[in-house]
């Protein structure tokens, strides 16, 4: 990771997945392997508390079939993936 | 002699799709296909689940050469260049080809013109009866229209497009040389139309894959060939055959229901997912469900399942599941799911095209229902002539009144 640790440092990213619409494609885990990981369920979880902007993260949250995937900024909580 | 449940009784007329009842849902068990190939069959929901999302479990391995063969017929489904047949990386680089175009926030762009080409559909049915024939004159073009503005198919008239899709998802009654030639025509359709496309780029589906595709730089062409197949076919047979039956449910059994879908879009939303859970697309035949092979041992529902065994997972059964949906079959059509029924899949092949189905089923139905809330079969259900010959079953003709 890069960037200054700790929650709400400049750039740094929450990513949050609903795992009552998450129907276990996998494609998040395989854009980004560091921001998701399958559960035995079969369902998508963050990796980690806060992670870095990447191209593989907002192709995550891009392809998610169900959207799932929020990406939102962690010091504004303003939504930087999916885009409209 | 016993009838296995859900197949056709030799003599008797077929009862509609939403008639067809199958065993309860239970453990793992084995069974052997029609050939003798042994199969472990998965029925709850639970299980079918855990099997659809387990990477343990892959589509590419049943081609593989130690594989034990599956049907008599291989289809387009049986295509090891096909999206379905690739595993893990492999699959997620040709998925992503094509992936940003089925978001449901890229479908939501469509739905303005979708919803114009089901207007004008419904305009031209009203005109043209009654009595008139909801099949030709609805449930089939909706789907071709869709998928042919998608591609740009402008060179592909409907009647061909039929019969390659019809001969591609072919059970065992056509020779495996009739849909050998299919395929070949099929692909050198899909082949001509790459080139094109590359030549002449435009703001299609095929041209941006192969935007896509030749950014990621190591997609064979032979994958490229097979999705575009595929494309077209997954893109609007499905939908025709879950549109025709679902109509021939609504309109012998529930015409309640058929006005409020007239009244409520979002009610027909709701409605749309029931129906896609109760009402399945054809019947078991060749292969008792969607199937994958396991590459290691694994324990599903309490069972072991052998590494190399084949699996079928049988979704028309576990989307009846009573630990899951309380109401079996059929209860409130307008309840949403108590949970994501296995009708478009689950895992790294759930179906690329639900959104764009569900967002057309629902325009269909609303808008049918709204303009004709009176609509009724004319002929009994009983002598409804019925499409056959591919995997899937729905009317082949559906003559209304209003
Ligand atoms: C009611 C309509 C539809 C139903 C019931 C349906 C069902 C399914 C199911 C069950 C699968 C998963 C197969 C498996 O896991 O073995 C699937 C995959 C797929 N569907 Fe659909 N589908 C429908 C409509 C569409 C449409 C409209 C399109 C295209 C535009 C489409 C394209 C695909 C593709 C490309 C796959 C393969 C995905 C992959 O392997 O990654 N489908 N569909
Ligand atoms: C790459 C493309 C396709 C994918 C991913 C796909 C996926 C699926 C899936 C997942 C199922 C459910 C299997 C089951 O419940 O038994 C399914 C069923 C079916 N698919 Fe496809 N399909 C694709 C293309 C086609 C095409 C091209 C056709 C045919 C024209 C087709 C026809 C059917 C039919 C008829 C069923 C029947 C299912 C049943 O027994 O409920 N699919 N497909
Ligand atoms: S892409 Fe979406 S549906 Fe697929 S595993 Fe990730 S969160 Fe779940």
């Amino acid at each position: 990771m890069s960037g200054p640790a700790g929650p709400g440092a400049a750039g740094e990213l929450v990513v949050r997945v609903d795992r009552a619409r998450c129907v276990g494609t996998g494609l998040c885990a395989g854009a980004a392997p560091g921001d998701f990981q399958l559960d035995a369920d079969g369902k998508s979880r963050p990796r980690r508390d806060t992670t870095v902007p990447s191209d593989g993260l907002s192709d995550a949250a891009e392809f998610c079939p169900v959207e799932a995937i929020t990406v939102v900024d962690a010091a504004t909580g303003r939504r930087v993936a999916p885009l409209d | 002699m016993s009838v296995t449940p859900g197949q056709a009784v030799p003599g008797q007329p077929l009862v509609p799709l939403h008639c067809l009842r199958f065993a309860e849902p239970g453990p793992p068990r084995q069974a052997a296909l029609p050939n003798g190939t042994p199969v472990w069959l998965v029925s709850r929901h639970r299980d079918a689940r855990q099997v659809l999302t387990d990477p343990a479990f892959g589509r590419a391995l049943l081609y593989a050469p130690d594989a034990p063969p599956l049907t008599s017929t291989p289809n387009l489904l049986d295509d090891p260049d096909s999206l379905l047949n690739q595993d893990g990386p492999d699959h997620q680089r040709l998925r992503r080809t094509v992936q940003r175009a089925f978001t449901p926030r890229a479908v939501a762009r469509w739905r303005p013109w979708v919803a114009s080409v089901v207007e004008q559909l419904v305009d031209d049915l009203v005109k043209s009866g009654p009595p008139a024939d909801v099949v030709a004159g609805f449930s089939t073009p909706l789907p071709v229209a869709v998928i042919s503005r998608l591609m740009a198919l402008d060179g592909l008239d409907q009647d061909r497009m039929r019969h390659w899709s019809n001969l591609a998802l072919s059970d065992s009654s056509h020779t495996p040389e009739e849909v050998a030639a299919a395929l070949r025509e099929f692909g050198a359709f899909a082949a001509q139309l790459i080139a094109e496309r590359r030549r002449e780029p435009g703001e299609d589906l095929v041209s941006s894959l192969l935007a896509a595709a030749e950014a990621e730089g190591s997609i064979p062409e032979r994958q490229l060939v097979s999705l575009v197949c595929g494309l077209v076919v997954g893109g609007h047979e499905t939908t025709m055959t879950s549109l025709g039956n679902a109509l021939v449910y609504l309109l012998s059994e529930a015409p309640e229901s058929w006005v409020r879908l007239g009244t409520d879009e979002e009610a027909a939303g709701a409605a749309v997912e029931q129906l896609l859970r109760a009402i399945p697309l054809g019947e078991p035949k060749e292969l008792p469900g969607t199937v994958r092979r396991a590459s290691v041992e694994v324990e599903v529902g309490g069972v072991t399942i052998p590494a190399g065994a084949v699996v079928a997972v049988q979704s028309q059964i576990a989307n009846r599941d009573p630990e899951v949906y309380a109401e079996g079959q059929f209860g409130d059509l307008f309840a949403p799911l108590a949970a994501p029924s296995l009708t478009f899949g689950a895992g790294p092949h759930h179906c690329l095209g639900a959104w764009l189905a569900r967002m057309e089923m629902q325009l269909a139905l609303h808008r049918l229902a709204d303009r004709l809330p009176g609509l009724r079969l004319a002929e009994p259900v009983a002598d409804i002539d019925w499409r056959l010959g591919s995997i899937t079953r729905s009317p082949q003709r559906l003559t209304v009144v209003w």
